[in-house]
């Protein structure tokens, strides 16, 4: 069977069976009339208002983090790399606590110091791992977020033992991830900011194949590595930093999806980069619908399910196919 | 809406204030004199009991009775900074039950520091630990008239409580995540005694994480915000308007330490949250 066919009959099933459930406790076909707008407004607003751009916004994220993931895979050259590595994860945390523990309350001042931590971590690193002549060192660029990343952890902890307990565990739990932030409005910015980046990633897909070989025979192979490493990064980074902003930090879809993608089809970026995205996507949006509504009406980090769900299957792919 | 016993409240606040002004009785052989209080609740108490002139160091949260601020502060007083406490010299250390205090409690039984480690969860928990502190501080004589004051009012109040139709209230401690208060909460319990119900009491859990969509779906009347101030910022985002409550501004907003620990002033607190019911359309 056409494994693209099988990819979007997956993520169209995902976004589906993330607008059928959820802890309202109403069944499918009052979730599909809610969607058109029949039934009782309460359940309509809660289908329109909530799950919608909900799942939409969890799918969104998730592909984009996996194309993140299986860009920095190539640009580094290391299988571990996700697109938490290079200090973002320790970056956005430093800035949501901090936000959290200065009493900022503005309904976006949390999400938006995250975005601005994470961008500063993105830019201290590529400061640490650009040495002579504008030459962008990849291994520094690992290291480098690594260091920065600790700092950043470091600080967080010094923040958490010396602020309020009461806000200490909401700042935990906002680090953990979800998507309840999800509105319309926030699907609309993160759409239209992730756009750009999503675009720019793609049309390297064939330098992507390029790089995946090493720096020297992609010199030789015609392509002009330095400023694709540099476009590369940032791109990545910032599509990273704007996913932070909505929805905390989500591990494993970046890591893991990229190599599910690579052991079953190939690491040609044409397809590599399209398909994470619809796998990530539609593992993410599955992810939310059990973390909304397995332990009803309490809710699970979203983290922790793509963790649960994810690390079974990536197990047994490691078993039979050597990555 | 008057609130049965009023006698008897007239009776405990004269009691409050006079167990505040009146000179602890002189110690006895084998009770403690230097207190560590590690928790605001039990601060408070060992002041209400007239054990006040005991305490010796508190946590930085400590800020009822006033007197209280003028007791050294040992910092935190989950997982406490053991050396401060033992700088304090104290005969006995007030634990608050809970695994991050396990390691502290290990250490001063190290260092031969008396500690006791009580619960303070729910209001059944203020008698209790009046009563035990009271022996503690050799202060029963007071600490056993408030603990059983306390109990016979929170009984009355839970008998008195009116029929009429209850206004359905979401306790909201944290927005994102939405994080609210349980049936195993005393905030809950401050709630169910001002005649209301929490739209959450299935949860058993003090507090808990859930969705906007459960609180959609629970549709409660009124938001009760527990720390004053003005209207809430969370509530400007579009994900909250699909709760009726948020989007009619229906917010219901008390304030004080009465409502942040579970302490002998919870009746007032009570008291002010019916006012604030009644107060409502």
């Amino acid at each position: 069977m056409n494994r693209w066919v099988v990819l979007v009959a997956l993520a169209l099933l995902a976004v589906a069976a993330g607008i059928a459930v959820g802890p309202a406790g109403f069944g499918i076909g009052d979730a599909f009339a809610g969607l058109l707008g029949h039934g009782d407004h309460a359940a309509v607003a809660i289908v329109r208002d909530l799950r919608v751009p909900r799942v939409l916004l969890a799918f969104l994220v998730g592909g984009s983090l996996a194309v993140t993931g299986a860009v920095l895979q190539a640009l580094v050259r290391n299988p571990l790399a996700d697109p938490y590595l290079l200090g973002l994860s320790g970056g956005a945390g430093l800035g949501a606590v901090a936000a959290i523990a200065a009493g900022v309350s503005s309904a976006w001042g949390v999400p938006a110091l995250a975005a601005v931590g994470a961008i500063a971590a993105i830019l201290l690193v590529y400061r640490l791992a650009v040495v002579a002549d504008a030459v962008l060192d990849t291994r520094v660029l690992l290291l480098g977020g690594v260091v920065v990343g600790s700092f950043a952890a470091a600080l967080v902890g010094a923040i958490l033992a010396l602020s309020p307990a009461e806000g200490l565990r909401s700042a935990m739990l906002w680090l953990l991830g979800g998507f309840d932030g999800a509105s319309w409005h926030a699907l609309g910015v993160f759409t239209v900011y992730a756009i750009l980046p999503l675009a720019l990633l793609y049309r390297d897909r064939r330098l992507l194949d390029l790089l995946s070989l090493g720096e020297e025979p992609a010199r030789f192979l015609g392509a002009d590595v330095e400023p694709l490493k540099r476009r590369l990064y940032l791109a990545a980074s910032l599509l990273t930093a704007a996913a932070v902003a909505v929805s905390g930090i989500i591990g494993f879809v970046g890591l893991v999806v990229p190599h599910a993608i690579r052991v079953l089809w190939g690491s040609t970026h044409a397809k590599l980069l399209p398909s994470a995205f619809l796998l990530g996507g539609a593992l993410l949006a599955a992810a939310d619908a059990v973390a909304r509504t397995a332990f009803a009406p309490l809710s699970l980090p979203v983290g922790v399910v793509t963790a649960v769900l994810g690390v079974p299957v990536f197990a047994v792919l490691v078993r039979r196919w050597a990555i | 809406m008057s609130f049965p016993g009023s006698a008897a409240r007239r009776l405990a606040v004269a009691l409050l204030v006079w167990s505040a002004c009146a000179p602890a009785s002189p110690p006895r052989a084998g009770v403690a004199t230097r207190v560590v209080s590690l928790s605001p609740a039990f601060t408070e108490l060992l002041f209400a009991i007239g054990a006040g002139s005991r305490v010796v160091g508190r946590t930085r949260w400590c800020d009822y009775p006033p007197a209280a601020l003028d007791v050294p502060s040992v910092g935190d007083g989950l997982a406490p900074n053991v050396e401060a406490v033992a700088a304090r010299n104290p005969d006995l250390v007030v634990l608050y039950a809970a695994s991050a205090n396990a390691t502290a409690e290990a250490r001063f039984a190290d260092l031969g520091i008396p500690t006791v480690t009580l619960t303070m969860d729910r209001l059944a928990d203020v008698p209790a630990a009046a009563r035990r502190l009271g022996a503690l501080t050799g202060q029963d004589a007071r600490a056993d008239s408030l603990a059983a004051w306390f109990a016979a009012e929170v009984d009355s109040a839970r008998r008195h409580v009116s029929p009429a139709p209850r206004r359905r209230l979401l306790l909201l401690t944290w927005d994102q995540p939405p994080v609210v208060i349980g049936a195993g909460s005393f905030q809950h319990e401050l709630v169910s005694l001002a005649g209301a119900t929490n739209v959450f009491a299935d949860l058993p859990e003090p507090s808990a994480q859930v969705t906007i969509e459960t609180i959609a779906a629970r549709d409660p009347d009124f938001v009760l915000l527990m720390t004053g101030g003005r209207e809430p910022d969370w509530a400007e985002r579009p994900e909250w308007r699909a709760v009726r409550a948020v989007r009619e501004r229906r917010f219901i907003r008390v304030e004080g330490t009465a409502f942040a620990r579970p302490s002998l002033r919870a009746l007032d607190a009570v008291r002010t949250l019916r006012a604030a019911l009644v107060g409502e359309p």
